[in-house]
């Protein structure tokens, strides 16, 4: 019984699945945050945009109609009546479970600008894509870094891509879409850097590259991005020899590699396990995406949804779905060749975590923050004793909660993932056995006074706990 | 050989207070705990020292507690954030107001330089406090201090007295014999020792339940949040609308509040602590309280499981049968008091006595209590109040 169905993100299978839902007749509600509002923008997620977002952003109904207009299926759920939230966060998932039983109908928290609201629903297809994953280097914090989806949604979503002159970090798929769509708009690749020998994307595209001119510099890093107030160029360095050269540039697109945004599933409660092909927790699924939470559904970014579509159109039984995973190249190991190339031609200063300016030798030395103007009286490690062997050996909050390191103003979504990578390199431990960073709701940093209650129920005043009556008796 | 003269179950704040008292009086001590480090109400916890001016039995533990905190940064040899500014309780509704002054008369039975103050009195300790504040109880004393680092301060400094930590070693039983504690069974295997300090919060029930023993907890799950940073609005230890609120060293706004979900809890298992959307109504109380807060953002929300007596009362007991076990448990203030209990329990488990006031403290305040005393106070588990 799918009852009411709220689809959380407007990928093409977001869209995909809500027309198909809409069609077989059910009340399907589809949720997307884009177009962001700029200060979502800067919180740099789900994609990373960095320090400089154009001005241009701020025509927000020339934005809306450029993200509406770059995607027919999206104006197809629009006249098709399916109920389509744009500019929406759904912050929160709330259902009963161990420990709460007093939720009742399952819950999405939804908040706009303007206000927010609880939507009741019996079902929710989790298709929330990607985001991007910028490691740090020095001047990593400057106006004009930013990550490859970020750049790809500047020059072909919003229109409003204003480097003139990009250095590349990464040679994967997702890099080679931006230097095609940065050529098509006319944007001077003036440098690619790669961590590995070849290029990732295959010869085909190396053989492009060659061809248009660009140059391609493999076995190499970023060792800074220079500029006083924003990237006027970038410091290369060999992995061979360390030798480096100096490029001019104003801007530096980070296309190593995207993550899931497995938030949500992750706050849920889903049951998650790790996948070094996409360098991620993920939620445990069976061939349709189901989660371990009943009508909870996630749909992989670009992911085939054929099962879960059937589901939706009314059939019992689908055809085995093969799974993708397998498919793919192993994304940790190029990610976790960055960190360790990044973080060995870099120096320990480098601020790993931006909201909390704490660099990486302070998060793996577990400093405390420098506003105590305090430190540990001895060394500690952060791998656990114990014997339970199936017991994680890191736990990823316990850092945080020591360091700061993912406690500020963008959640974690920058600096957690390298994060947990530069422990497992430092620390010689699994990524696997490294205990992720919590996930919490809210999922977006949101003003209180958009998202204060005003409905608050006579019977949860009264039970509200009022201290300090606690020890009255009855 | 593992060879321990004391088995601590939990590792909360409580237990590790307790582990570092016993191991720096000479004891060899192995923390044990289901989950990890401060993972349930330590890691929930506002942050307060509470000196108990509402249940004044437990205050003269809580000022020995208060005395502790003010060099407990420098014993430890890491920050705790502690911050002597004092504590408001506030009321914002004449009702309120009428129930707190009869309050008072409570809270003036301790030591404690307590004073009931108007709204203006307040507002001009905290300027961003709203006008419907109508007044409330102060004190200059007491303070807060960060939980998540206070409970990390106590696991580090005792083990750089060489103590041990096992986390996720869930323990299944006590073991006993011939009327003395013996050891622990946990799901790696049995260890033995010569005493047992029971600090798993509800847990302690579980594990007391097979030994005949009634410790009477309900365990109850809260959640917390936090705000992103504002410029410093105040440094005292605020509670006031139902909420707990108290800005930290960073400039974050952490606060609590809420009904209660009282649960129950399986032995040996972390417990889940969802959210709900009872934050938004937080939100709400908060800009209520502190109108200023609305510039800020809501940036992260947690629960966690506190544990409750029927007085919501600390508990310290040493048992004659079996001989060795000490348990301890606070009923959701076990923060403040951290300091003081890890020597009182220390201090029994080693000397047999201590110099901790806990006379009124004891199991024995509920000999005569019902079996079905959770129901009858409506906690059983599924009940959402107070």
């Amino acid at each position: 019984m799918l009852g009411k169905i709220v689809v959380v993100g407007a990928s093409s299978a977001g869209c995909t699945l809500a027309l198909a839902a809409q069609a077989a007749g059910h009340d399907v509600t589809l949720v997307d945050e884009h177009p962001q509002a700029m200060k979502d923008m800067s919180f740099d997620a789900p994609w990373f945009y960095g320090a400089a977002l154009p001005s241009a952003l701020l025509n927000e109904n020339s934005i809306a109609q450029a993200v509406l207009e770059g995607s027919p299926t999206l104006m197809e759920c629009l006249e098709s009546g399916v109920d389509l939230r744009v500019s929406t966060v759904l912050w929160g998932a709330f259902r009963d479970g161990p420990n709460c039983v007093n939720v009742g109908r399952p819950k999405v928290g939804l908040v706009t600008r303007e206000g927010n609201e609880m939507l009741e629903h019996d079902t929710l297809i989790i298709a929330t894509g990607v985001r991007d994953f910028v490691p740090s280097f020095k001047g990593w914090d400057l106006p004009g870094v930013f990550g490859g989806k970020a750049g790809i949604a500047l020059l072909d979503l919003y229109q409003v891509y204003e480097g003139r002159r990009t250095v590349v970090l990464g040679t994967s798929d997702l890099a080679m879409r931006f230097i095609r769509s940065a050529r098509a708009r006319g944007v001077e690749i003036v440098a690619v850097l790669e961590v590995g020998d070849e290029v990732e994307a295959g010869p085909e595209a190396a053989a492009w590259l060659a061809g248009e001119g660009i140059p391609v510099h493999l076995a190499h890093v970023i060792q800074e991005a220079r500029g006083k107030t924003a990237v006027a160029g970038a410091t290369c360095i060999s992995l061979e020899n360390g030798a480096t050269f100096a490029v001019a540039c104003d801007t530096i697109a980070v296309a190593i590699a995207t993550l899931p945004n497995i938030e949500l599933p992750a706050a849920m409660g889903c049951r998650m396990r790790y996948e070094p092909a996409v360098a991620s927790w993920v939620p445990e699924v069976d061939a349709l995406g189901t989660t371990s939470l009943e009508n909870v559904f996630w749909v992989e970014d670009e992911g085939r949804a054929e099962g879960l579509l059937a589901l939706i159109g009314g059939q019992d039984h689908v055809a085995d779905v093969p799974s993708r995973a397998t498919l793919r190249r192993n994304a940790l190991d190029y990610i976790k060749a960055w960190v360790a190339a990044l973080h060995q031609t870099g120096q320990d200063d480098v601020v790993l975590c931006q909201c909390e300016t704490v660099s990486r030798g302070a998060f793996c030395g577990m400093t405390p923050p420098t506003y105590l103007e305090s430190r540990l009286r001895h060394e500690q490690t952060p791998v656990t004793q114990g014997e339970n062997l199936k017991a994680p050996r890191i736990n990823q909050d316990f850092l945080k909660r020591m360091t700061r390191v993912s406690m500020g103003h963008c959640q974690g979504k920058r600096c957690r993932d390298e994060a947990a990578v530069t422990l497992s390199i430092r620390f010689g431990v699994d990524l696997q056995a490294i205990r992720p960073a919590s996930y919490r709701f809210p999922l977006r940093p949101i003003d209180l006074g958009v998202i204060a209650d005003d409905d608050e129920s006579d019977e949860i005043r009264l039970n509200w706990q009022m201290w300090p009556y606690e020890t009255r008796q009855d | 050989m593992d060879n321990f003269d004391v088995i601590v179950v939990g590792a909360g704040i409580l237990g590790l207070s307790v582990a570092y008292n016993a191991q720096k009086g000479g004891a060899r001590v192995l923390v044990l705990d289901a989950g990890a480090t401060a993972y349930e109400a330590s890691s929930r916890a506002t942050g307060y020292l509470s000196l108990r001016g509402e249940t004044p039995a437990e205050s003269p533990l809580a000022q020995e507690a208060e005395k502790l905190w003010d060099g407990l940064s420098d014993e430890l040899g890491y920050p705790t954030e502690w911050t002597q500014k004092g504590r408001i309780w506030a009321a914002f509704h004449e009702r309120e107001l009428e129930e707190l002054k009869q309050l008072y008369g409570s809270f003036r039975k301790t030591d404690v330089p307590f004073e009931f103050l108007d709204g203006d009195a307040l507002r001009q300790m905290i300027p961003c406090l709203s006008e419907t504040c109508l007044g409330g109880i102060w004190t200059q004393r007491s303070g807060h201090a960060n939980p998540q680092r206070t409970s990390q301060a106590f696991a580090w400094a005792f083990s750089d007295l060489g103590g041990e930590i096992r986390e996720h070693t869930p323990v299944l039983e006590l073991l006993v014999e011939g009327g003395k504690a013996k050891g622990v069974r946990t799901a790696q295997g049995e260890l033995h020792c010569g005493k047992v300090a029971l600090c798993a919060a509800a847990h302690n029930t579980l594990l007391l339940d097979p030994l005949g023993i009634r410790f009477p907890l309900a365990p109850v799950r809260l959640e917390a949040l936090v705000t992103t940073p504002m410029p410093p609005l105040f440094d005292q230890a605020f509670i006031g609308n139902g909420l707990s609120i108290r800005q930290t060293k960073r400039g974050n706004l952490h606060m609590n509040g809420g009904p209660y979900e009282w649960i129950d809890l399986d032995i040996g298992k972390e417990a889940a602590k969802p959210n709900t959307q009872i934050v938004r109504n937080i939100l709400r109380r908060a800009i209520e309280t502190m109108p200023v807060l609305k510039g800020a953002q809501f940036l992260r929300s947690w629960a966690g499981i506190v544990d409750m007596a029927p007085d919501q009362m600390t508990t310290i007991h040493a048992f004659d049968n079996p001989d060795g076990l000490v348990t301890a448990a606070c009923s959701g203030h076990g923060f403040g008091m951290a300091p003081a209990v890890g020597i009182a329990v220390a201090e029994l488990l080693l000397k047999g006595e201590t110099r901790m006031p806990i006379d009124q403290l004891s199991l024995d305040r509920f000999k005569s209590i019902s079996p079905e005393w959770r129901t009858r106070r409506n906690w059983q588990a599924g009940q959402y109040n107070t």
